[in-house]
């Protein structure tokens, strides 16, 4: 099964109310945010709707909201080369 | 009469806004980029579902009456029928929230 990646790019703001409702229902609340749902013709329709306002690319799995996060974190700058509780840093 | 004391309109009346009457090059630019994006979107829609066996009415539609970025006419993408103005044209980017919208097909014969 296979989903499609929509990301808000375009802000809703001054759009009519239908795509406004539409933006809600796929769950972009506000720009740049990314949700994941199922290649299904009722997903296509509702990307139609607002499609001046996304990015949409096909994946075959779903990230979760705190995986999408984790993605977005800037790297910490620097390594711990010998940790003092090995099984900590391995989790 | 000169420099900041010139009577101009925004001056002399507060708030004026003017949208030139024809698109910059850079306009004309991003515009296309814009346009291009909504078929890259189209096509990514229609592959996803194509690969299921699907289809959508709104993205079959959408195919149909709808040209392509490379498939239209530069008089289509930069200006659209107005039938109030000179020629019965006017440019695109008169369009309220034009960056958001798609307009891509004018009526026949204009």
């Amino acid at each position: 099964m296979s989903f499609f990646k929509i990301t808000l790019i375009r802000s809703g703001i001054g759009m009519t109310e239908r795509q406004n409702g539409v933006l809600k229902s796929l769950g972009l609340r506000k720009r740049m945010k990314t949700v994941y749902h199922p290649v299904t013709p009722q997903t296509a329709g509702m990307i139609m709707k607002v499609k001046e306002l996304l990015t949409v690319s096909e994946v075959d799995t779903p990230l979760t909201q705190k995986e999408i996060h984790e993605k977005r974190r800037p790297p910490k700058g620097f390594i711990v080369e010998n940790p003092l509780r090995p099984e900590a840093t391995a989790e | 009469m000169f420099g900041f004391l010139r009577p101009t309109q925004p001056l002399s009346g507060g708030l004026l806004w003017k949208i030139p009457w024809r698109m910059s090059s850079m306009q004309k630019y991003r515009h296309r980029q814009r346009l291009r994006r909504v078929d890259r979107l189209v096509e990514c829609v229609d592959n996803a579902l194509a690969k299921q066996g699907m289809t959508a009415a709104a993205v079959e539609r959408w195919k149909m009456e709808m040209p392509t970025e490379a498939e239209m006419e530069p008089r289509d993408k930069y200006t659209l029928f107005d039938r109030n103005a000179k020629k019965y044209r006017k440019g695109v980017h008169k369009v309220p929230k034009w960056t958001r919208v798609s307009q891509r097909v004018n009526p026949p014969g204009y």
